[in-house]
């Protein structure tokens, strides 16, 4: 079917998600809890776009939005930008030490909104990719906590998580950086916790957390693995090479 | 002859002792029964409706109705029996006169009860006092129709959703209908959260069946087969109302593997909500029986497509089915006689705050705010000029004197920014401050909000800064415009209904209360003597009699005075509690702006 999106003319499968269609398309539409491996959050509300069916326009939020008729598009509406701008410096306040979302608000030229309170040294806006991320995975460690301004994302009780296997999805996922993961040579700490990484016997470098190489061997049915990722791949290449004669 | 007693066991009667009562009439009973000509029974029945006025106790068939009854009455309404009533336990009307029957109690007149035909009439623990009310004869009715001639029934009764947003039932069942999906959902609303409504519950507890027989009609419409009641978990007597309903229809082969023998089956089960205001919204509440985070989801996809499981599911409030077998029984154009051209049958409302006469009401849709405050209400306590009604709860919002004539419908409270909703209404006078009530609400929501949208999380959080700034005299200029932007992005960008209609209660007390805002954040004072920070008050000390209940009444000993001479306040102890003006007969004590007496 087609639509249109900005006036430009796009072709779409009926059911396709509304950001998609403008992705593939090259038009832009801002998000921050959109992750391509973990879709459908659609919490942030910053991809809003305005769409107009019949004559009738409606605010929509792209990311989970389907396609099912023939519409115009809006991204770069006054209504649009009106709102994406207030949610922008909602989240600002929310989340004042987030550069990603300082940038945005330059992007959009938000205005200073000085009677917003805002929360010190926070960067987390509790678009739940982290909760999403950890439970796609099978360990379910953290979750949210309270509802409505209470919500936070933590481990139960704040204390160390005996399901945390400190592989670090959480904070890969994060929009915003808010996750704290501390690293050195031989350990990593996150979540109030501290793994011991495995070192790879090839190239030296930390494969991962004992915890986490053992989840993975434990779901495929193989040995926990002595390399890691890069290494891994290059083993797998080295015996095709030999394999073939390369 | 034969006599009942039927004791009023709501939980607002069983809170004012009504167990107790219902045992002392029947020990009183037994002790006169020897010799009595009267064969009497004692019954304990659903919500009267009137709760302030509990533990109601009515006798039948002579229709007398006793209020306030304590245990120690029950010897006098024992002796009353077949003679001369009570005179003392009589509902007074406006001129002192006694009230026998509630057919003649201004209170009760002019209601029509369709959803509450049965309630306060039968027991409900009793499956034979529903059936001789006529109880699932339109169940009866229903399996000798097609799916078709159901939906079609309810679709001409014009019935629209009583939860709140008002969507038409017929038009829901019939798209539920028309997937081919296997299996299918039924699914009532219980969740009942508005501050101040009880209309859900009342139903609940006082008439479960009719509920029941709602859904099995609606599950034969649409082809559903399995049913869940989501109740909230503070009403502990309705799910175990509902339960023994469950099993006692059961039982008797009503419901479960073939209903009424006809074949079909639906198996009901209750859900226990978790308490959570945000679980009555319809994808959150799907989200919560399947065992995940009670958290909405967009709802481009409607839950009657993809609901429960990814089932089609049919959901509709308690209210909503408590209408259904009346529109089969009696015919859907029978029922669409009563309300207005959009707006059909009758609406319970839940009407509380500074009125008179507080309660449960049920009349016919499109009568006026004024009738249902003054004419039913009995106007404002005191007599005390009336400011504005809160209705539809927290997605509600306030409407002014000024429009106190407009009918009460679906659609046109919607049309002046509040809602009809699931008909909470809490009148307030003009010591209530609007600016305050906005707080309470967003203070609410802010608590209630689920917190997964952005929009409605921090703009929440954001309005409630702002408004108690206000109210504590650090309001600022433009402070009243970012409340309108702040509410304008929540309408269009938040996730759900809930953060919609958040900025409801802000947005219509700026639209017909603005002169208050701009007292607070202007002329550092609020106007009807409530915010403590900009209040203060003080008395006359011309039309100070020196009673000294307000003496009596300060929390804080602020008030100085000797019988029968002027009192005073002392201001440094002072916390503008307001404790003094309420009980003050003379009119002697004044709010007046607290900048003024501190300078």
């Amino acid at each position: 079917m087609n639509i249109t999106i900005d006036g430009k003319p796009c072709v779409c499968e009926p059911g396709e998600y509304l950001l998609d269609v403008a992705r593939r398309n090259r038009i832009v539409i801002p998000t921050l809890c959109h992750h391509d491996g973990l879709p459908g959050q659609g919490c942030c509300r910053v991809c809003i776009v305005e769409v107009e069916i019949r004559g009738r326009r409606n605010i929509v939020t792209s990311c989970v939005y389907p396609v099912e008729r023939e519409c115009a598009v809006f991204t770069d509406s006054d209504a649009v930008n009106q709102q994406r701008r207030v949610v922008l410096a909602l989240l600002r306040s929310r989340a004042p030490e987030a550069d990603r979302i300082n940038r945005l608000c330059k992007l959009y030229k938000v205005p200073e909104y000085e009677r917003f309170a805002s929360k010190s040294g926070e960067k987390c806006i509790l678009c739940g990719l982290c909760v999403k991320a950890c439970q796609s995975l099978g360990t379910g460690a953290i979750a949210a906590m309270n509802r409505g301004v209470e919500k936070e994302v933590s481990t139960p009780y704040d204390k160390p998580s005996d399901d945390c296997v400190g592989c670090g999805s959480c904070a890969a996922v994060c929009p915003t950086g808010a996750i704290e993961v501390k690293e050195d040579a031989a350990s990593r700490a996150i979540w109030n916790r501290e793994f011991r990484l495995r070192i790879c016997e090839r190239c030296g470098q930390p494969a991962g957390t004992m915890e986490e190489l053992e989840l993975a061997a434990r779901k495929s049915g193989a040995e926990p693995s002595a390399l890691c990722g890069e290494c891994r791949k290059k083993a797998v290449a080295d015996a095709m090479a030999a394999t073939y004669g390369v | 002859m034969n006599c009942t007693v039927l004791v009023c066991c709501g939980t607002g009667c069983i809170a004012n002792g009504s167990i107790d009562v219902t045992e002392a009439l029947s020990r009183a009973l037994l002790e006169i029964g020897a010799d009595a000509s009267v064969k009497t029974a004692v019954k304990q029945t659903g919500c009267n409706g009137f709760c302030e006025n509990g533990p109601i106790v009515r006798i039948m068939p002579d229709d007398i109705s006793y209020y306030r009854v304590k245990p120690k009455d029950a010897p006098a309404i024992a002796a009353s029996i077949g003679g001369k009533p009570v005179n003392r336990l009589l509902f007074r009307d406006e001129e002192g006169k006694p009230v026998l029957s509630q057919k003649a109690n201004p209170f009760y007149t002019p209601q029509r009860k369709v959803a509450l035909r049965n309630i306060g009439e039968i027991d409900p623990g009793q499956l034979a006092d529903y059936r001789a009310r006529g109880g699932y004869e339109a169940l009866k009715k229903a399996l000798a129709m097609t799916p078709d001639e159901i939906i079609r029934e309810v679709e001409i009764s014009g019935l629209r959703g009583r939860g709140g947003a008002g969507f038409p039932t017929g038009r829901k069942w019939r798209t539920a209908a028309g997937y081919e999906a296997e299996p299918k959902y039924v699914v009532c609303n219980g969740d009942e959260g508005d501050p101040g409504a009880f209309m859900d519950r009342s139903i609940l507890e006082g008439d479960p069946h009719t509920v029941l027989e709602g859904m099995a009609i609606c599950a034969l419409a649409v082809g559903a087969s399995e049913g869940f009641l989501y109740i909230r978990d503070e009403y502990g007597l309705a799910r175990e109302h509902i339960q023994r309903a469950i099993s006692d229809a059961e039982e008797e082969g009503i419901l479960g593997d073939s209903l009424m023998g006809g074949g079909k089956s639906l198996r009901l089960s209750v859900v226990r909500g978790g308490g959570a205001f945000v679980c009555g919204e319809s994808t959150a509440l799907m989200a919560s029986i399947e065992g995940r985070v009670g958290e909405p989801r967009a709802k481009y996809i409607r839950s009657v497509q993809r609901g429960l499981w990814n089932q089609p599911t049919v959901l509709n409030n308690v209210e909503t089915f408590a209408n259904i077998p009346v529109i089969i029984n009696e015919g859907g154009a029978s029922f669409a006689e009563l309300g207005t051209d959009n707006s059909k049958g009758t609406k319970v409302f839940a009407m509380v705050g500074k009125v008179k006469r507080t309660g449960l009401v049920e009349i016919p849709m499109g009568v006026s705010l004024r009738h249902l405050i003054y004419d039913i209400g009995g106007g404002v306590i005191g007599d005390r000029p009336f400011k504005a009604v809160q209705t539809g709860g927290p997605s509600g919002g306030c409407i002014p004197a000024d429009m106190l004539d407009l009918p009460v419908d679906f659609d046109t409270l919607t049309q002046y920014g509040a809602m009809m909703g699931s008909g909470g209404m809490i009148v307030m006078d003009d010591r209530s401050c609007m600016v305050e009530v906005a707080r309470y609400y967003v203070n609410f929501l802010a608590g209630e909000s689920c917190g997964k949208c952005s929009p409605c999380r921090e703009g929440l959080r954001q309005m409630l800064q702002i408004l108690t700034d206000i109210r504590e005299g650090r309001g600022k200029k433009g402070d009243v415009e970012l409340l309108e932007e702040i509410g304008e992005t929540m309408i269009g960008a938040s996730l759900c209904a809930l953060g919609k209609s958040a900025p409801n209660p802000v947005l219509t007390t700026i639209r017909y209360f603005r002169d208050e805002y701009d007292a607070h954040i202007h002329e550092y004072r609020c106007p009807a003597g409530v915010c403590p920070k900009l209040t203060a008050f003080e008395i006359d000390p011309a039309a100070c009699t020196g009673c000294t209940r307000c003496k009596r009444a300060c929390p804080t000993g602020a008030i100085t005075g000797g019988v029968k001479s002027a009192h005073n306040i002392d201001q440094a102890s002072c916390i503008a509690c307001g404790s003094c003006r309420d009980v003050c007969r003379f009119g002697a004590v004044r709010a007046a702006a607290k900048r003024r007496l501190a300078v």
